[in-house]
């Protein structure tokens, strides 16, 4: 049996494929302006990785906000359901995951089960997002996959004003104009983020253990920001990216499993059936 | 982007509503020139301004018109070029768009309202509405009359100070009126409309308490449509028989057991006030068995006391000031509200987020803090009510689909 679970997101797309109790392989590409092309090559990259073919997937589940968009997946799950599901199967202990993703941020509680208790999600803003850190990255001339190692150098942390993204552009600007160290900007961009994160985790109530998914679960500056401010280690999945799909998977696998049971069930029915003819 | 506007209306009596106020509005029109002409806030009492035979037009009301016919950004926008920020309330931003926006507006629905002759606010439940209509009036260089609600939280100033303020208010209010239109208030008349008004309160009250029922006979979608002759008409026979209808509408559903899904598998409160631009929402959950089963904003709670002086005005400062404290007062709202969750049988609770709604604004967090004490379920919904460009489709319904899947699994259903 193979199953998959297909998130795309505003940035990138991922797909993961399971057998029965294991992660086979996973892929991750550019949301592109289709995302329905997006989709199929996601999909297309795992089955490669694993020598498959589509028609040996017993279910897909998509999720993410072009979740209704993919014409092949036979059912959809929301991205808060899938993190808490994915983080929770990742470590059984997560109580809050906090994903922040391409263009949004979610704090997410789950119960032992991983099911959703409650969840936030910032509004309207890019502010602690990919995007933001992507904008960033671009003012400071510093490549994305090196900030977080970057700001752990930060001597005086920066204080930044402002989480807009368009505001903190000037922001950044001119505090590197003014001659400002770049490592010691970043960490205050760090913090900013943190900052703003944290409100929406006490407003599900920070429970143990605390995982991070999404792209800036890379970022270590954050993540230790992060920590900073809800006084906890945070837990880190080797592959942060990959948590909503991951969840999506699992519930592909759990349909796949009832849709066997029912056919198990039928092919009984037929015996019997063909017993008493 | 909104793609889709209207609630489905499950009851047949709410079908009447549309035909109502289209006539409302029409007729309000076609009197202009003949009779005096008030723009008013919501409470401002009509049975007054009925009796006095004064075109009383609810500038509110026409905003969330002009709002369920998609036309709100058109008008928001034109009172943005006039100068009034997209902080400032949705309802305002549109008459300031249709007063001051030329000719570069969207058509008015119903062929637009009767020019004012004066103007009059209540200070009751909103302080932006005040200054909104003071603008308005010097935009227009006409009077208005504020009449002012006494903001008394629970176990502040006794109900009988009150209502000793209140009736002094109104009976000041009264004055003003017989000013602008040179004739007095006949207060027999007025006592009519109060009794018949009444009766619509009292049938409104059985109707909120028929809605108990499991399951739902109304929802929402109907709900929010079917206050309308209450709100606007409230003192005319008219209104009063369709009170009557729909009683007797929702109590035939609930002997036939007619639900508004065929497996009712859990029943929510949407707490604020609707997005009018696309009232649909409120269907949203019923493909998964969901009912917005109930409201909190406009709900009737208290049936009529009899009358027990001979000047109407007198009993309706009693009944005003009893009814009051509910849409601005936090402790009456929260305990309103789980009573409603208790009594409703609801499993969870929707609360809009209006931004440009002040009172809302700073009143639902906390609401949503002692829902969360509770242990109730609960999403917040950040959109404007009026200014359709707030809302994001995409966002929304995540938020709406991620809730969805709790109440369901909270059932062991679903994810």
């Amino acid at each position: 049996m193979i199953v998959a679970g297909i998130d795309i997101g505003s940035s990138t797309s991922k797909a993961v494929l399971m057998d029965s109790d294991k992660v086979l392989c996973y892929s991750i590409v550019t949301t592109g302006a289709e995302s329905v092309k997006s989709a199929q090559l996601v999909l297309d990259e795992a089955l490669n990785a694993v020598n498959a073919r589509r028609h040996e997937i017993s279910y897909i589940v998509a999720t993410g906000y072009g979740r209704v968009i993919v014409p092949f997946a036979q059912d959809t799950v929301t991205e808060l359901t899938c993190h808490a599901r994915g983080a929770n199967w990742l470590f059984p202990s997560a109580r809050t995951i906090l994903d922040m993703g391409g263009q949004d941020c979610k704090a997410i509680r789950c119960d032992e089960a991983g099911r959703l208790l409650n969840f936030m999600m910032n509004d309207k803003c890019a502010a602690g997002t990919g995007r933001f850190l992507e904008l960033m990255a671009r003012v400071l001339g510093i490549p994305l996959d090196k900030l977080g190692e970057l700001s752990l150098e930060a001597h005086n942390d920066v204080k930044i004003n402002t989480t807009c993204a368009v505001f903190a552009k000037s922001e950044v600007t001119s505090l590197v104009r003014d001659g400002k160290d770049k490592r010691d900007v970043l960490a205050g961009l760090h913090s900013a983020i943190a900052g703003r994160v944290y409100n929406m985790l006490r407003g599900v109530g920070i429970e143990p253990d605390l995982v991070i998914t999404g792209g800036i679960g890379k970022n270590i500056g954050v993540v230790r920001k992060i920590e900073e401010r809800v006084g906890m280690k945070v837990l880190i999945p080797e592959e942060p990216q990959i948590v909503g799909a991951l969840g999506a998977a699992l519930f592909a696998r759990d349909s796949s499993t009832v849709k066997e049971e029912r056919n198990g069930e039928l092919d009984k029915c037929q015996e019997a059936t063909l017993d008493h003819s | 982007m909104v793609s889709s506007t209207s609630a489905k209306k499950q009851l047949w009596t709410t079908l009447e509503v549309p035909a109502l106020r289209k006539k409302y509005y029409a007729e309000s029109l076609g009197k202009a020139g003949g009779q005096k002409v008030a723009w008013c806030s919501n409470g401002v009492p009509s049975e007054i301004l009925d009796a006095m035979d004064i075109n009383a037009v609810y500038v509110e009301n026409y905003a969330t018109v002009c709002a369920s016919k998609r036309l709100s950004s058109g008008f928001c926008r034109a009172g943005e070029r006039a100068g009034f920020s997209q902080d400032v309330c949705g309802y305002a931003r549109i008459l300031m768009g249709y007063l001051l926006g030329g000719d570069d507006v969207p058509e008015a629905p119903y062929g637009g309202l009767a020019k004012p002759d004066f103007l009059v606010v209540n200070s009751y439940s909103c302080d932006s509405r005040v200054g909104w209509f003071a603008t308005m009036s010097h935009t227009l260089n006409i009077p208005l009359y504020v009449i002012d609600s006494p903001y008394q939280p629970l176990g502040g100033c006794t109900e009988v100070a009150n209502a000793v303020y209140t009736e002094s208010q109104l009976e000041d209010f009264v004055h003003f009126l017989e000013q602008q239109t040179g004739t007095k208030l006949d207060r027999g008349k007025l006592r009519e409309k109060v009794e018949l008004a009444r009766r619509a309160n009292d049938i409104q009250v059985d109707i909120y308490d028929m809605r108990k029922a499991v399951p739902s006979p109304m929802g929402a979608g109907d709900a929010y449509t079917v206050v309308w002759p209450g709100m606007y008409m409230a003192g005319t026979k008219e209104c009063d028989e369709f009170y009557e209808r729909l009683r007797a509408e929702i109590s035939e559903r609930i002997e036939k057991k007619i639900g508004i899904v065929p497996e009712e598998k859990f029943r929510l409160l949407w707490s604020g006030l609707p997005l009018w631009y696309n009232m649909a929402l409120l269907n949203y959950f019923e493909d998964f068995g969901g009912v917005v089963s109930i409201e909190n904003l406009y709900f009737r709670y208290e049936k009529s006391l009899p009358s027990q002086h001979e000047d109407p005005l007198k009993d309706m400062a009693i009944s005003s000031t009893l009814r009051r404290p509910y849409a601005s007062d936090i402790e009456q709202r929260a305990q309103l509200t789980l009573e409603v969750i208790r009594e409703y049988h609801v499993d969870g609770v929707i609360l809009a987020y209006n931004p440009s709604c002040r009172m809302m604004y700073i009143l639902q967090p906390e609401l949503k803090n002692i829902l969360d004490r509770h242990g109730i379920p609960n999403l917040s919904l950040e959109c404007d009510m009026a200014d359709e460009r707030t809302y994001s489709e995409g966002q929304i319904k995540t938020r709406l689909d991620a809730f969805i899947e709790r109440m369901l699994s909270r059932r062991g259903e679903g994810k």
